[in-house]
């Protein structure tokens, strides 16, 4: 292995939930400030993990241990993977590892909560899944390769030839996330009817261990939407900070919605989103 | 040996010994069946060693081996019509007749194959593949299935054992299919492909129950319309003086007008033999059959034929309008199947029509008709074979064992059967999740369709709809509280144990040898028809121009992970574990799960899943699935002509 590319994998495994966590704290100061508090400071995130790290253990069986250290170490390969600019769609599949072991957890305790979390957590993952590969198609079609590297060496941004794929893109972003409307499998505060749906049964460092999954998985779905800005890097991060603040706006404008209305909603407007785009790219080179 | 004799052995000794299996002496069929089986996979390997091979035999059992063919070709026939007419079905009978017709025309006044001289015999690595699956996993089953049918009639109360006869038509399929995927002329392909069909019927409705009688009767006329069909595809061949043998038949590539008409028709028949919507409630109907035969002729085996077929002729049509109608037909498969399997809570029937939707994948794979696609097609028929076979036969111990097949009464089987749970995990995770075979295709197949738009769209819903369900029961088994007496524990007779075990090794030490498989069995073939867009495999992974696929690293990286979180879940203590939060006054205890609920009544944790009747139920929309399927494939047929 070059030294590069060691390097590369070093940067991703530690930088990545440093950038996740960072994320985390601004994301949630921002929303306090929208919604007119003083909110806790940037690092908190942090506090919160390295505390829950130290919390006694407790857990229902030890299929939950399992599922959610394999959740964290293919979140970990997903990010690598993507620093070492593989090919998108395997990135996708080894990111499903990490779903469906998420699920699978949640469905190994007899807790009503956390099986219609994992239930509503099947349906948000049958939502944004053929939306991801159809906006991994879509690159392909334009750049003529699922691999990274081809895709970032392309010439133009590609939101410009492709801006409907990045709405559909960002809706895909929005379910993975859990944000408003799509907090449907697990809400941030567990004060509602779900309590913490798929989230429930964990508690102390399994928490923990699951938030930091989540941040690197946050940086993957990030690391996807700069690729649609690859030719400078200001226009990268002016794309990646609109984005994350649009996140943060309509989670703090909307209100939970159903999962029937997310499957029909975000498929119909994802599918026929994909199709204009592609029209839009036929009719573009005639 | 030389393979002349190896495929010698592959076909005929099957035929023999399925004679012997009528021999009432349960210990010597045993012994018998178990033989068999390690003979033919030595065989299989043996086989594997050779170059593609191509003869005629000049005489088998001493006489012409085409005249041999012809006749039990019209004797398999009237058997059948003589079924027919005591079935009392003009449909069987008018089908029956359909096909000794033509044939007899085309037998008696066309002379095939006269001046011709195509080899009979052609063994390529396809072929090879295929001979491994039958006489490897085949005999697994087989095994498998002495311990599952001695359960099955002492369940049964039977008062005359039938295990002679079930046995017997197990072994002969396994020397039909053999014989099926080893010739290369065509009339003989036809033989063993009736073969097959009879097996399937006369298995189907081994048990006698009213519903295995209709379903055997439906498997049967759909199947025969495939046969159909192929004769008439035969006929129109010679009529056209094509030449009536596969290789050579892809060589001449017939594309063009009337010539694509048999290829189209040949199709038809691998269609309904892979149980293609609309054709797909035979299979799901077969499901009423003792679980080996589920797992040998309607998962593993038989139903691999009908895509065999066409994966043999696509070259012949790659590049036409008929082509993108085999994928968009295969594509619309997957995603009906696997909408339908979501619905269900049966878990037969789950395995049964995500079977279909895998079968469809590969002829969608056919249809793409790219050296990908190919590649994706072939490696999916070996991993597809061994997880469902391993699915099928864990269904089977499960069922036996709790006595039901619905997936909602497995919630929690750990705890009951932990070592059968663990295997048919590994079994589904092989089936869909990275970095396994099965999965690796998916990703082959989504990125050769990418330029098909309509085609790559439904893989992807298909391909999101199938990790739910598959996501779901996986999950569901595992449902459990810890409590001190956890053991890992659980009886199983060794004639089960074993082929379970080496089915699962087998599912993860295949996907791991990915690139070995791929350059020695599939490269060769799908370097003998495509020249660009090939697939190399090199530094634990494979690629191409257009992606790469890490094979080695992945599994590295997922197999440490495994050990880390099993080495995690075992360090947690007794006093780690605690009851799942009920928002109410709950019990200490982790074996009574519930809470004390309004007016002190006690409330039972109860669970299900979203099955989604009220929209995607089987009643509510197979039959506009089955109406768009037969104008896809109207479609198909006239666009030839």
């Amino acid at each position: 292995m070059e030294l590069k590319t060691f390097f590369l994998i070093i940067l991703a495994v530690v930088g990545a939930p440093i950038i996740g966590g960072l994320l985390s704290g601004l994301d949630r100061r921002i929303t306090a400030r929208v919604q007119g508090r003083f909110g806790p400071p940037i690092l908190q995130p942090f506090y919160d993990v390295i505390k829950l790290l130290g919390k006694q253990k407790n857990i229902v069986n030890y299929w939950q241990i399992f599922c959610v250290h394999i959740y964290l170490i293919s979140s970990m390969l997903c990010v690598v993977l993507f620093a070492m600019q593989s090919d998108l769609l395997m990135i996708f599949f080894v990111m499903t590892i990490g779903a469906v072991f998420m699920v699978m957890g949640a469905l190994s305790v007899p807790s009503p909560y956390s099986q219609i979390g994992a239930q509503r957590e099947l349906m948000q993952m049958l939502t944004y899944e053929p939306l991801l590969v159809i906006v991994f198609v879509s690159m392909f079609f334009v750049t003529g390769s699922f691999k990274i590297d081809d895709i970032v060496a392309y010439d133009r941004p590609l939101v410009l030839v492709l801006p409907l794929m990045y709405i559909v893109l960002s809706f895909a972003l929005t379910i993975k996330l859990r944000k408003s409307p799509f907090d449907i499998s697990a809400s941030h505060h567990a004060h509602q009817e779900l309590v913490r749906g798929v989230l429930t049964e964990y508690s102390g460092p399994y928490l923990a261990i699951i938030e930091i999954a989540h941040w690197y998985e946050v940086v993957l779905i990030l690391g996807i939407c700069a690729l649609f800005w690859t030719t400078s890097w200001s226009g990268m991060l002016l794309l990646l900070v609109l984005t994350y603040l649009a996140e943060i706006l309509i989670d703090n404008v909307m209100t939970r919605m159903t999962w029937r209305w997310m499957l029909t909603y975000v498929w119909g407007m994802g599918i026929g989103l994909s199709f204009m785009n592609l029209a839009l790219l036929y009719a573009g080179s005639f | 040996m030389i393979p002349q004799q190896v495929i010698g052995i592959s076909i005929l000794l099957p035929f023999l010994v399925a004679l012997l299996c009528l021999v009432k002496v349960p210990r010597l069929r045993s012994l018998l069946i178990i033989g068999t089986g390690i003979i033919l996979s030595a065989a299989s390997f043996a086989l594997l060693k050779a170059d593609p091979v191509s003869f005629s035999p000049e005489s088998v059992l001493g006489m012409n081996p085409d005249v041999l063919i012809a006749l039990l070709d019209f004797a398999l026939l009237f058997v059948i019509l003589y079924i027919s007419y005591k079935l009392k079905s003009k449909l069987l009978i008018a089908l029956s007749l359909l096909q000794i017709l033509p044939l007899a025309v085309l037998e008696i006044f066309m002379h095939p194959g006269s001046g011709s001289t195509a080899p009979t015999i052609f063994a390529d690595q396809l072929s090879m593949v295929m001979v491994m699956v039958i006489s490897i996993i085949g005999s697994l089953i087989c095994i498998y299935a002495l311990s599952y049918m001695k359960k099955h009639e002492d369940h049964l109360h039977l008062p005359v054992s039938k295990q002679g006869r079930f046995f017997f038509y197990m072994i002969l399929f396994l020397g039909a299919m053999n014989g099926l995927v080893l010739s290369n002329s065509l009339l003989w392909i036809y033989f063993f492909w009736e073969v097959t069909t009879f097996c399937s019927f006369m298995l189907i409705k081994h048990d006698e129950t009213e519903i295995a009688k209709a379903n055997a009767k439906r498997a049967l006329w759909m199947n025969m319309l495939g046969g159909v069909g192929f004769v008439f595809a035969l006929v129109l061949l010679q009529a056209q003086g094509l030449p009536l043998s596969l290789q050579e038949l892809v060589a001449a590539k017939p594309a063009a007008g009337l010539a694509l008409l048999p290829l189209a028709l040949l199709c038809f028949a691998g269609f309904t033999k892979a149980a293609q919507v609309p054709f797909q409630s035979w299979l799901c109907g077969a499901m009423v059959a003792p679980t080996p035969v589920s797992a040998l002729l309607h998962s593993s085996t038989m139903v691999k034929a009908g895509v065999y077929l066409v994966l043999r002729l696509a070259p012949a049509f790659a590049g036409t309008l008929f082509s993108s109608y085999v994928a968009l037909f295969g594509a619309f498969t997957f995603i009906t199947t696997a909408v339908l399997a979501l619905s269900q809570s049966n878990g037969k029937k789950i395995l049964a029509y995500s079977t279909i939707g895998n079968l469809g994948l590969i002829i969608a794979c056919a249809g793409i008709n790219t050296p990908a696609a190919m590649s994706a097609a072939i490696l999916l028929i070996i991993f597809h074979a061994v997880s469902k076979g391993l699915m099928f036969l864990c269904v089977g111990s499960i069922e036996q064992k709790i006595g039901s097949r619905d997936i909602e009464d497995m919630r929690g089987l750990v705890s009951r059967m932990p070592w059968t749970t663990v295997v048919a995990l590994i079994g589904m995770v092989t089936l869909f999740l990275p970095p396994f075979g099965a999965l690796l295709c998916k990703w082959m197949a989504i990125e050769a369709a990418s330029k098909l738009p309509l085609v790559v769209i439904m893989i992807a819903l298909g391909s999101a709809i199938t990790v739910v369900f598959w996501a779901r029961w996986a999950g569901m088994l595992l449902s459990s509280t810890w409590t001190e007496k956890q053991g890992f524990t659980e009886y199983m007779d060794l004639l089960v144990r074993i082929p379970l075990a080496l089915l699962a090794l087998g599912a993860v030490v295949v996907s791991f040898g990915v690139p070995v498989v791929y350059s020695s069995l599939v490269l060769p073939v799908v370097s003998r028809y495509y020249q660009t867009g090939i697939y190399v495999a090199s530094g634990g992974g494979l690629f191409n121009e257009i992606g790469v696929f890490a094979i080695y690293p992945v599994f590295l990286i997922m197999a440490a992970g495994v050990v880390i979180a099993s080495r995690a879940s075992k360090k947690a203590r007794g006093r780690s574990y605690c009851t799942p939060y009920m928002s109410g006054i709950q019990s200490a205890d982790p074996n009574t799960i519930g809470f004390v609920g309004p007016l002190k009544q006690w409330v039972d944790f109860k669970a299900g899943n979203y099955y989604l009747k009220n929209f995607i139920g089987e009643e509510k929309i197979t039959g506009w699935i089955n109406l768009i399927a037969v104008g896809i494939l109207i479609v198909l047929l006239a666009g030839v002509l």
